[in-house]
């Protein structure tokens, strides 16, 4: 056989033996090699002659470098473990330490990454996920520079008939929630779906959720037709096939429509923006036929997937002509306002959302349609995580350099026997790499077994067991271990490596303590970062509780708030009669939204010319909510029910007399807004008289100034919106007297529901307490509060561990000392005092540094919010003074015994 | 006495002596291969003939290519002087003690 013909595996063999093997020998086994590899393929077949190769070039490889060469990589790193196994051993203490502290960081950056990487992988399980976008809008009803994820169903129209580049556009609508019923053998059950959906017929050409039964591409084509996931169909009829089977939808009007069930799907998976239970087909809803044409209707999510190879650029650049040509339509038609009118001269602007940006994207702020993420919570945990492995490395870096005076005598001896400085900065990295690796696995073990905790903190599924099957995962673990390894190996490596072996051997370093700069640099920084999240978790914490204690202007305790009323029809005024003759309750009052979550607005102007039109949030309700609120009157008075006009009266708050142009009220003298009309600016121009104005109250969540906010009666037919007549919730104020404990409290709901049942089964029973509500504002603050505060014990944890470890060696060090000084006469106290100043004078440096950097990160944090708690002073003080405690115990245990062991002990042998 | 020798040692040692300078890594294993009838690995050989070789018992120089060995040369290996003796020096060993074997010897 030729050279040339040689097999890529025999050439890899020849330069594996070219590179371990002594140059001395190559010629002679390279020429074995082949020629009895030509034996064995004559004997044998190729596959033998091949592998018999392999083993003969792996034997050769090892058994002349370990027998023949001065020194075997092989040989070395067996023995390398070996040491590192005896050293660990040897220093049970250190040992222990320092894989606690590795373990805690790598499982908590552990965590962080499958929390990160959960949040960032959303909505990437759609075939053609990369070519579809969501065409989002300007907040068209606020502040127009906000983006907006709704839209109304004319821009999908336009983009039809002008848009080529788009391969399908699909639209979505919320209807709310939605009752439901479903009869089996004669059997009545009701169900409230919250998760209910309206999609175009070309929805599932969009998006590839897997059908479990049924077309994907006629499901939604027929009216009347309906898909359900897997669990829901589980939930309706059990294992029956649901197929062609019929739900029932309660429409507004209480009537109960048929849909035919067309298709199962597969349950969403979590990690999609879009989460519903059930989609129904668009060419159901009545409404849409007239109004497919509107650009107000913003009820709806518009999709759409380009064609492949679009810029997206440019077409984003063509979406921008479609307002002005289209919307100026339906801006007349409903407002009476040009296009120019409407916009005011802001831009319409279209946006071009990628899909698998949706979930994680700061703006627009939420989804409509599922749930989202907070960028913010995915860089601050990401920043966290890092933080705390970097801690946790440096706290290995610091032990195993602080150890390295103890080791120099071996590496002074391991010199002068002929080692080389390479092999002895192997030697330390592989010891750190096997540390790592340790602490790796002891990390996964860790992680498997809090992650539920974790879960429910985070309120997240996150599992470890999903990903160990992923050889990415491996190989990114494998890549984490060799860089920290590296990273934390390597300081101590050419530090420890280069020490020069006379001296080390002499003794010298052992009076010389080198390193120490460094090292105390590292601890300065492990507590900056202690310090600085201590004091950021308390304003945050205290943030919290303040904006529970702000006076929202409102009594928001002891009422109790049911859900649901306008599927009672009429019957709810039956109820409000029950309850209001229960001695519980003080007042029973009904509304069409309850605080904090009055979300609705329109567009009014006061009356009069050229007055300006302002958007202005309104609720409905009757004349028993607002003392029901006991919202403060500032002038005029509340809706008489004697009076048949109060109907189409409103009431306004301050802030909205301000934006209508009354003034504040220093003004009202000469320019009452009492007696005055307000206009909506759309429709018919209906106008309502203003009988009174009320106190501003937080109407919304006390993250956000107060707005303007219109009152209006229930009844108030003249001014559109959903479910007129028919209010949402009934709140009752309980009597403080009667809700002495839990169970009188349960008694209570209980018996409401029951009042609720009698009246109508079929109605969903859900209540909730108006400074709870005010309370789950804050939800989100308060998860990150929960972790904030685990992550900042770690960090405190990791950091006592790091400095227990270096008192722990300092004493072990400085114990002839010590003794010395006791012989000489110094007291324990002062013994102790002399030692801890080491590490408390790090510890006030900490302080010093961590003090700014808290500040301008507590300062730009709270800046997300409309009422904020001051940052004081003694905030600092009590961080550092923990701080500074914790520092202190660590290390007076180790001052308090390296102070009291008697002298004769540490000087007798030297 | 002199150093005593492993048996893949003492193997290799007759097998070298039996090439009678034709002795390099294949020949000596098949030779020891085909006396023994068990298989040895190349490098388990190279190996024991560098040992010898460091012990004194044997010497070598290059030489011998051939087209198979892709114009590589072979290194040949002899017994020295030293290695002859110590392979008498381990058969009067063995002679010794065989001698000394009862069962073997049942007139004595």
């Amino acid at each position: 056989m030729s050279r040339s013909k040689k097999s890529f595996a025999r050439r890899l063999a020849c330069t594996l033996i070219q590179r371990w093997v002594g140059r001395a020998y190559i010629e002679e086994f390279l020429g074995d090699l082949d020629e009895i590899y030509e034996d064995r393929l004559a004997a044998g077949g190729k596959f033998i002659a091949e592998a018999m190769y392999w083993v003969d070039v792996i034997h050769l490889i090892f058994g002349f470098s370990s027998t023949v060469r001065k020194q075997s990589h092989t040989m070395v790193i067996g023995h390398m473990i070996k040491i590192a196994w005896r050293t660990a051993v040897r220093h049970k203490q250190f040992t222990i330490l320092n894989l606690l502290g590795l373990t805690l960081g790598i499982a908590t950056c552990l965590a962080i990454g499958l929390y990160v990487y959960e949040e960032s992988t959303y909505d990437t399980f759609h075939a053609n996920g990369d070519r579809i976008y969501r065409i989002n809008q300007p907040m068209i009803w606020g502040d127009w520079s906000e983006q907006f994820a709704g839209t109304g169903p004319g821009i999908t129209e336009a983009i039809r008939t002008d848009i080529p580049d788009f391969e399908q556009v699909t639209r979505i609508m919320y209807v709310g929630e939605q009752l439901t019923r479903v009869t089996i053998d004669d059997e009545a059950t009701h169900f409230n779906e919250s998760k209910y959906y309206v999609a175009e017929d070309n929805f599932f050409k969009v998006f590839s959720f897997p059908f479990l039964k049924g077309d994907p591409n006629t499901a939604l084509k027929e009216a009347s037709s309906i898909v359900i996931t897997a669990s829901t169909a589980k939930r309706y009829f059990g294992d029956a096939d649901p197929m062609g089977k019929l739900i029932e939808a309660r429409s507004t009007t209480g009537a109960y429509t048929p849909f035919t069930i067309t298709g199962v799907l597969a349950d969403i998976p979590t990690q999609s923006h879009l989460q519903f239970d059930m989609l129904s087909s668009l060419s159901s809803v009545t409404e849409f036929k007239d109004n497919r044409s509107t650009w107000i209707w913003t009820i709806f999510g518009t999709y759409g997937m380009v064609r492949e190879g679009t810029d997206v650029a440019a077409l984003t650049e063509k979406l921008q002509a479609l307002p002005r040509k289209w919307a100026g339509r339906t801006t007349e038609g409903v407002f009476n306002q040009t296009f120019e009118q409407f916009t005011k001269g802001q831009p319409w602007t279209l946006y071009l959302q990628p899909l698998r940006e949706i979930y994680l994207a700061k703006s627009p702020s939420f989804n409509r349609f599922g749930p989202s993420g907070n960028p913010e919570f995915v860089t601050i945990f990401g920043a966290v995580g890092v933080l705390v492995l970097v801690l946790s490395s440096i706290n290995f870096m610091n032990l195993s350099t602080a150890r390295a005076s103890n080791r120099a005598k071996e590496v002074g001896v391991r010199k002068v026997l002929g080692s080389e400085k390479n092999t002895l900065v192997r030697q330390f990295i592989i010891e750190s790499v096997l540390f790592v690796s340790i602490a790796t696995v002891a990390a996964l073990i860790l992680l498997q077994v809090s992650l539920n905790a974790f879960n429910t903190i985070a309120e997240k599924k996150l599992s470890l067991l999903l990903h160990l099957n992923n050889p990415y995962f491996f190989g990114s673990l494998a890549a984490f271990i060799l860089i920290v390894g590296l990273a934390a190996g390597s300081y101590p490596a050419l530090y420890l490596s280069a020490f020069k072996p006379a001296e080390t051997l002499k003794g010298k370093l052992r009076t010389g303590f080198k390193g120490t700069g460094i090292r105390n640099g590292l601890v300065v920084f492990q507590f900056t970062v202690s310090i600085a999240l201590i004091i950021c978790t308390f304003f945050v914490q205290k943030q919290l509780s303040y904006t529970r204690t702000i006076d929202v202007g409102i009594s928001k305790d002891h009422v109790l708030q049911i859900y649901n009323m306008h599927q009672l029809g009429e019957g709810v005024d039956v109820l409000k009669a029950k309850l209001q003759a229960n001695p519980v309750f003080t007042v029973v009052a009904k509304s069409g939204f309850i605080p904090p979550n009055v979300w609705a607005g329109d567009r009014y102007r006061a009356e009069g010319p050229d007055q300006p039109v302002v958007d202005i949030h309104y609720m409905r309700c009757d004349e028993n909510y607002l003392p029901l609120l006991q919202a403060e009157f500032i002038t005029g008075r509340n809706f008489d029910p004697a009076n048949a006009a109060d109907k189409y009266n409103i009431i306004i708050n301050e802030e909205a007399a301000r934006i209508l142009g009354y003034g504040s009220k220093e003004t009202w003298g000469d320019n009452s807004p009492l007696g005055k009309f307000v206009v909506q600016s759309f429709g018919s121009e209906d106008k309502f008289q203003i009988i009174g104005v009320v106190k501003d109250f937080n109407f919304n969540s006390v993250k956000q100034r107060i707005g303007p906010l219109l009152i209006m009666h229930n009844d108030n037919e003249k001014h559109w919106s959903y479910g007129v007549g028919f209010p949402s919730y009934l709140s009752m104020r309980l009597n403080p007297g009667s809700v002495q404990n839990g169970d009188a409290l349960q008694g209570i709901i209980d018996g409401v529901k029951a009042e609720v049942a009698k009246i109508d089964p079929s109605v969903t029973f859900q209540y909730s307490f108006m400074d709870e509500e005010f309370d789950n504002t804050f939800h989100e603050e308060k998860r990150m509060s929960v972790i904030l505060n685990l992550f900042t014990i770690l960090a405190i944890v990791i950091a006592c561990l790091g400095l227990f470890g270096l008192a722990a060696f300092s004493a072990d060090q400085r114990k002839k000392e010590l003794g010395i000084r006791k012989l000489h006469g110094a007291s324990i106290p002062q013994l102790v005092f002399l030692f801890s100043s080491e590490f408390t004078k790090l510890v006030a440096l900490s302080i010093v540094i961590a003090t700014p950097i808290a500040y301008l990160m507590t300062d730009y944090w709270l800046s997300n919010f409309a009422y904020r708690t001051p940052i004081d002073i003694w905030v600092f003080i009590f961080a550092g003074l923990t701080a500074m405690s914790i520092a202190a115990l660590t290390v007076g245990f180790q001052s308090f015994s390296a102070a009291n062991t008697n002298p004769v002990e540490v000087l007798k042998n030297e | 006495m002199s150093r005593v020798i492993g048996e893949l040692e003492e193997l290799v040692l007759l097998a070298v002596c039996i090439l009678d300078g034709d002795g390099y890594g294949i020949s000596v294993k098949k030779e020891v291969e085909r006396h023994t009838g068990r298989s040895i690995l190349l490098g388990a050989v190279h190996i024991t003939l560098y040992r010898l070789q460091d012990k004194g018992f044997l010497k070598s120089q290059l030489g011998g290519s051939s087209e198979k060995r892709g114009d590589r040369r072979k290194r040949l290996f002899r017994i020295t002087k030293k290695g002859m003796e110590q392979l008498r020096a381990s058969q009067d060993i063995r002679q010794k003690m065989w001698s000394l074997i009862p069962q073997l010897n049942p007139g004595s």
